[in-house]
């Protein structure tokens, strides 16, 4: 079963996703902050990460930042989630964090589930 | 016949014989001829008669002083002089001569022929230097005396904006209370100074040359733009227009500065509001929208056919709501003339194709079949991907809208003459037509019974508008009501 590891600070949100996205058979595993989600990503080594932006302590950009340079997980895609006004975080992004060869894709939050799911299954079946 | 005034020339030798030679072919050909035997007894003519001496031939062999530092001496205190050199070969102290800036070197083995040539090149280049310096003094003097008028002068102290006046080289020669205090201008260390010396800003600079070149190949000031430039800890709303005399020549700018920094500061805290509200809206919402789906997807236990409904209807409020949150935002960027964020090379086609992608689904579950028809070759097009992103969604994510059941959207995209077509066309109900000049205001919605369950917050239209002005480009609707509606929009092509 692939492992998919969800960093959310919003525990309502993780709740449901983890729902939908058990109900296509994937283990979900939840984490509520960015050094929660980075202790787990070490731990269990998941075959995907998505990655909330806005949370508490560290967020979304650092963790991706660290994610990329563990030689165990830079492979493991990250999928940035952010409720940041789309276009703005689309350019603060590229220019400002300069990540976007460092985070695999994102998703503008409020996510439609299906498009979620897809993506989801994108990343994971690409090879 | 055209009398050419008579130049005046101060000859300096030691040489006697030459002196008398040079002399002599000078006042030949009508000149006023002055002699020294000395660098000293040259000075004190140049200092005792000002004005008198218009070029200087200078020997370059003369006891005591070198005629390099005579040069250096005259160039800073008399550069209106042209100094001619004269030296047995021309050699390394002509070349060095030269370099300190004087014209030419003759040989004193001239012949008289050749002596005229070369006076008659100096006193050729020496007019051309003085016209010219005319010139500057003139445009200097309108300028000047802008300032030393009263009455204006006063007016421009009143004014609550600064106003920096330049002369055509971008020195200072005006300025009012409100600019020294913005710039800590004082009256000594400003007239007459570089603007550059006095105000720290590149990209103020910038706009003056712009505006003192308009006809150069610097890029004119735009009518209406008025940047925010910041200087230190100031936002200065700029304005800047050439000075023009009577016959249209730009002899200097004029710069208005607004002093917008306390505005700037409202629109950071707006910004930061609109983010924070933005984060706080989108983040219960998405959960709302999560929850709702996986419940409605049975996720969470078997629903009854009334509590799906329920549900159903819970989730489309949603995500009109996510819809509206997402409009005003988009709205409030392109009010602020924002909607083109970086423009960059686009394959129209990819974006329209993976928008076209995106909708397909929601286009499926009312049962609407979307059609692409989208031309191989298409000219290249520089614009900003999320505003093309937001057209293509708004205007393909309407004609899904208010079109009924079993309907068609065709999108069209292709090579229009100079121009990138699109076009988005469905079979839908149509506009009325006194509805039709009217939706692209924002907040517009045509009310009838067939729109009443349809949601929207008025401003995607008016956002396509926005961005399709920002690219240059133009958009027009033809509909027919019962029939259906296409937006036609046309794209500049890049060059």
């Amino acid at each position: 079963m692939k492992k998919v590891l969800l960093v959310d600070d919003d525990v309502d949100f993780c709740e449901a996703t983890k729902l939908l996205l058990d109900s296509k058979g994937y283990e979900v595993l939840l984490a509520h902050d960015g050094k929660e989600g980075l202790d787990k990503a070490r731990a269990v080594k998941p075959d995907l990460v998505i990655l909330d932006v806005m949370m508490p302590e560290m967020n979304g950009y650092d963790v991706c930042v660290v994610l990329k340079a563990d030689p165990e997980l830079k492979n493991t895609p990250v999928l940035l989630l952010t409720a940041v006004d789309q276009n703005l975080f689309k350019t603060t992004y590229t220019q400002a964090m300069g990540l976007m060869t460092e985070a695999d894709d994102y998703i503008a939050k409020p996510v439609e589930p299906q498009d979620l799911v897809t993506r989801v299954e994108v990343w994971l079946n690409r090879d | 016949m055209l009398i050419k005034p008579s130049i005046n020339i101060l000859v300096v030798e030691n040489d006697i014989t030459i002196l008398q030679k040079c002399r002599e072919l000078l006042v030949n050909e009508g000149h006023r001829v002055r002699t020294a035997e000395a660098v000293e007894e040259a000075l004190d003519i140049v200092q005792k008669h000002p004005g008198d001496v218009d070029i200087m031939l200078l020997s370059l062999e003369l006891p005591g002083w070198g005629g390099v530092t005579l040069i250096n001496v005259l160039q800073k205190a008399r550069s209106e002089i042209l100094i001619m050199t004269m030296s047995a070969n021309c050699g390394e102290e002509a070349i060095e001569a030269m370099q300190a800036g004087a014209y030419d070197c003759i040989r004193k083995t001239f012949t008289a022929d050749r002596f005229r040539t070369k006076m008659n090149r100096a006193i050729e280049a020496f007019r051309l230097r003085r016209q010219l310096g005319l010139l500057t003094r003139q445009r200097q003097a309108a300028l000047t005396e802008v300032g030393h008028d009263k009455i204006h002068f006063t007016i421009l102290q009143s004014l609550s904006d600064g106003v920096v006046v330049t002369d055509w080289q971008t020195n200072i020669v005006l300025f009012n209370s409100k600019a020294a205090s913005l710039f800590d201008l004082t009256q000594e260390k400003t007239l007459g100074h570089p603007i550059s010396a006095c105000i720290q800003s590149d990209e103020l600079l910038s706009f003056f040359m712009r505006a003192i070149k308009a006809d150069s190949s610097l890029a004119p000031v735009m009518a209406g733009e008025e940047p925010v430039v910041k200087v230190g800890e100031k936002a200065l709303r700029v304005h800047v227009d050439p000075v023009k005399n009577e016959t249209g020549t730009a002899i200097g700018a004029v710069c208005l500065l607004h002093d917008v920094t306390s505005i700037s500061a409202m629109d950071k805290l707006r910004d930061d509001f609109l983010s924070m509200v933005s984060h706080e809206l989108k983040a219960p919402l998405s959960s709302l929208l999560m929850q709702i789906s996986v419940i409605l997807d049975g996720l969470a236990g078997e629903l009854t056919a009334k509590q799906s409904d329920l549900l159903g209807k819970a989730k489309e409020k949603t995500k009109g709501m996510i819809t509206l949150v997402n409009d005003i935002l988009d709205y409030r960027r392109i009010q602020e003339g924002k909607s083109i964020q970086k423009i960059e090379n686009l394959d129209l086609a990819e974006v329209l194709k993976r928008t076209v992608e995106l909708m397909r689904l929601s286009a499926e579950e009312k049962g609407i079949t979307i059609t692409r028809d989208i031309a191989e070759e298409l000219p290249p097009f520089a614009g900003d991907r999320g505003g093309m992103e937001a057209i293509f969604v708004n205007l393909i994510s309407n004609a899904i809208k208010y079109t009924p059941q079993g309907g068609n959207v065709t999108v069209t995209l292709n090579k229009a003459g100079k121009n990138i077509g699109l076009k988005v066309a469905d079979n839908g109900i149509g506009i009325p037509p006194e509805d039709v000049d009217r939706i692209f205001e924002k907040f517009y919605r045509i009310k009838t019974e067939e729109t009443r369950s349809i949601s929207g917050s008025g401003l995607g239209l008016s956002i396509v508008k926005g961005v399709v002005d920002a690219h240059r480009g133009s958009i027009r609707v033809e509909s027919e009501v019962g029939k259906g509606t296409s937006f036609i929009m046309s794209l500049p092509a890049q060059e």
